[in-house]
């Protein structure tokens, strides 16, 4: 059964197994008489009507345990199921899906290709919010150039730009990946990877970054939470909101600005250095990254910004584990020199020992695999339902058992099932298929 | 060997332009030993990306070795134009001759046989780890003696990439011109999830090639493509066109007036839609035996089906074509063939060895 087709207020005595239905209230409903019962009566006179939409339900599950509720008693047969409607949406020749992400400047999307079938990304700016942020536009403007000229296999590939000026919005559409290694990092135990994976996305990460390093682009914002993986684990480098093109005349990488998130800043940004070298605060940031992927620590911690910023500059990293063997903890020594000159290059660190072997997968580790924000392990397309809406439109969007025990011509002697319910919303689809197919807008004569 | 050099091939004639205007494919006579090849010309200049496809192409031609794959001879630049040249496949594409001659789809046995060979470079490519991801009658090509080649491999991919051997692959194939490629691929590809999909994916795009060789039109050829995608994820299944599937209008006309009325007043727009298609878009993708689960107003649609057909049609053509399906009838054989192919669950749907050994 598809959660989203079908928001449910049920009770869990009449529905059998409703347990495993999504958005469902047990024991709101004060106990009643059985349901079968009730239904051999006859018909039962109606009854009022409550509505929940889902925050109420979610707040109704977090004030269970508070004892003066008042609750309307409602007949199961009365229950009126709702279809969720998935109205679609197009932008130009893009289907809208499902919210992905959400940032400052406004929400990432999934969508679809119209014309290729082709899953992407959008990601939807708002004039409006992008003013509140401090150089939003300007970075935004360097985003979109230098993703304009930049293309390699692990750097996010800008497909295409539009503007609604109408709205004010501006959409970026991107590849679509199906998770961001920072979520990945929180979802797992001890919030790490085993060295394994991790190798398997340094080692990309390296690829990336010696790819831009190539064209004199320096990211200065390289975290996990920059860091996208494809439906076949092809790691993405994104946001260059920060990222800064290099004169490409001038010998050196000198930097002015830095703008990157705390945690992953090099000592020489966070004492406030007027220039420093670019591509060595890339090798800091991708350092902190690996230090985090491998240990789900930070080399340096605070409790605020300031804190935090105070011991980068100042202090020592917390040393790597010993834990993560001799060889790793090596490499992270060396790319967190303070010192950016002994940072190694990203040609050093490739060819470091535990950069060229693969770690194997030790005993009792598990890979990570990419979180989904609807339980779906799959990421099948966020698209579909609506693309469903669209081309099968309801007929009928509300509906009650009793509705459906009518067509289907039981007098109402036993008690339907989640399942069957759940069969009633699809064969009500199917139904409003055959409908809908007689207006098909490609029909014509040959 | 063959030279390459232009001077040593002389052009007679042009057979086709291809990949959108990209290439134009001539006839030629090679000189040194008389021999006909075809040679596909390309302006490379036109875009860049088509380049590194075109040489994908040349690449995986030049690893493979099978009688049923079009073979690579050799490729040369003559000014600012890329020229490779192929053997010369005297009858051109399947799509070729069923737009020519065999509008209904061809003889049940000339199916076989393209489908056999269509197979057996399959069941090669398969080995080798490549999917094809473009099986369709248009790369499908027939000599002058009668042998299937497969053709159209630049869209193939390996399941070797970065020297491991993948279980799935997740990416589509580079788009075509048109998109039109999208038809024939099955529902796991186009769902581009987190599962993927293997080489049982050119199964599917040869159980849609089935119904397009036999009933000539390719199945979704004129819904919206994100029609055919919802179709195809949710499990509608194409299908050959006969009198099992197409019943044969048994009634006489009053009878069936009467009954197509009755009909109307119960499920006016299951018959509208049904209309529709036979008129339209050619009808396979509808019929209720197609859905995934059996509905429950199953009989009731059966009876519509004979009620409708030969009310409200006026094309000549297409009341012809009706004719053709509904009074022929394919094996049951051919029939199971296509619907193992076009399983939506891919882990059901044989392998290329197994349909080999099918009965038919």
């Amino acid at each position: 059964m598809d959660p989203r087709m079908c928001r449910k207020i049920s009770s869990s005595e009449s529905l059998p197994d409703a347990d495993n239905v999504e958005y469902e209230v047990s024991n709101i409903i004060a106990p009643q008489e059985s349901d079968d019962n009730f239904m051999l009566d006859g018909s039962p006179e109606p009854h009022s009507v409550t509505w929940l939409d889902n925050d109420q339900i979610d707040e109704l599950d977090l004030n269970l345990d508070q004892t003066n509720l008042c609750f309307h008693r409602v007949d199961s047969a009365d229950i009126i199921y709702r279809s969720k409607k998935k109205k679609c949406k197009m932008v130009g020749k893009y289907v809208m899906g499902d919210v992905l992400g959400e940032g400052s400047y406004g929400k990432v999307k999934e969508m679809l290709d119209s014309e290729t079938l082709c899953r992407r990304a959008v990601k939807i700016l708002k004039k409006r919010k992008l003013r509140r942020i401090p150089n939003g536009e300007q970075n935004v403007q360097r985003e979109i150039q230098l993703l304009r000229i930049l293309r390699h296999k692990n750097v996010i590939e800008l497909v295409d730009v539009m503007y609604n000026d109408e709205k004010q919005k501006m959409y970026l559409v991107m590849e679509f990946c199906v998770g961001v290694l920072q979520d990945m990092l929180e979802g797992s135990p001890g919030k790490k990877f085993p060295q394994r994976q991790a190798h398997d996305y340094f080692t990309q990460l390296l690829d990336g970054l010696e790819y831009l390093h190539g064209q004199g682009v320096v990211h200065k914002d390289i975290k996990p939470g920059n860091l996208l993986l494809t439906l076949d684990h092809t790691l993405k480098i994104t946001d260059f909101g920060v990222a800064e093109a290099l004169d490409m005349f001038s010998p050196e990488d000198t930097c002015y600005t830095g703008q990157g998130s705390p945690a992953f800043q090099p000592p020489e940004i966070a004492n406030g250095a007027e220039q420093f070298s670019g591509v060595k605060v890339d090798i800091w940031s991708s350092g902190v990254t690996l230090y985090n992927m491998t240990t789900g620590r930070y080399p340096f911690e605070g409790d605020n910004v300031y804190r935090l910023l105070e011991s980068i500059g100042r202090g020592e990293p917390a040393p790597p584990p010993p834990s993560l063997g001799p060889t790793l903890g090596l490499l992270l020594t060396n790319m967190l020199k303070r010192d950016p000159d002994l940072r190694p290059t990203v040609h050093e660190i490739r060819r470091h020992s535990w950069v060229q072997a693969r770690p194997p997968l030790e005993v009792g580790e598990r890979l990570v695999t990419p979180r989904s924000r609807r339980s779906d392990e799959l990421h099948t397309s966020t698209v579909i339902p609506y693309l469903v809406e669209r081309h099968y439109p309801s007929a009928q969007e509300y509906f009650t058992e009793r509705d459906y025990r009518h067509e289907l011509g039981d007098g109402g002697s036993r008690t339907l099932s989640t399942a069957e319910l759940s069969d009633a919303e699809s064969s009500r689809r199917k139904r409003r298929w055959h409908s809908s197919c007689g207006r098909l807008p490609s029909c014509r004569l040959t | 060997m063959y030279n390459p050099d232009i001077n040593d091939y002389q052009l007679t004639s042009i057979i086709t332009e291809c990949c959108g205007g990209v290439a134009v494919v001539y006839s030629a006579l090679y000189k040194p030993n008389n021999q006909n090849v075809a040679i596909k010309r390309y302006f490379v200049d036109k875009t860049k990306e088509n380049a590194s496809l075109i040489q994908q192409d040349i690449l995986t031609r030049k690893e493979l070795n099978h009688v049923n794959i079009l073979p690579y001879l050799t490729s040369f630049v003559h000014g600012r134009e890329l020229y490779v040249v192929s053997p010369l496949m005297t009858f051109g594409s399947c799509r070729d001759i069923l737009d020519r001659y065999f509008q209904e789809g061809l003889p049940e046995l000339a199916c076989a046989i393209v489908l056999r060979d269509t197979l057996q470079a399959l069941q090669y490519l398969h080995k080798q780890l490549y999917i094809h991801r473009s099986v369709r009658a248009s790369h499908v090509l027939i000599g002058a003696n009668g042998g299937v080649r497969l053709s159209g491999l630049r869209s193939a991919a390996s399941l070797m990439v970065r020297g491991r051997r993948q279980r799935h692959l997740h990416q589509l194939p580079p788009p075509d011109s048109d998109n039109t490629n999208l038809m024939w691929l099955s529902p796991e590809l186009l769902e581009q999830n987190l599962k993927g999909y293997d080489e049982k994916s050119d199964i599917y795009s040869l159980g849609v090639l089935c119904c397009e060789l036999g009933n000539g039109a390719v199945p979704f050829a004129e819904v919206p493509t994100t029609l055919m995608f919802t179709e195809k994820v949710r499990g509608s299944r194409p299908q050959l066109l006969d009198c099992s599937t197409f019943p044969e209008p048994c009634l006489d006309d009053t009878e069936m007036k009467s009954e197509y009325i009755c009909c109307k007043a119960v499920l006016c727009p299951t018959t509208l839609m049904f209309t529709e298609k036979v008129r339209g878009s050619r009808p396979q993708l509808l019929d209720c035996s197609t859905f995934p689960e059996p509905c429950l107003d199953d009989t009731e649609m059966k009876s519509m089906y004979n009620g409708d057909s030969g009310v409200g049609d006026s094309a000549d053509a297409v009341s012809r074509l009706r004719q053709v399906y509904a009074g022929r009838k394919l094996s049951d054989t051919f029939h199971h063939l296509s619907e193992m192919a076009l399983q939506r669950d891919p882990d059901k749907r044989p392998s290329a060895t197994q349909l080999l050994n099918h009965p038919w």
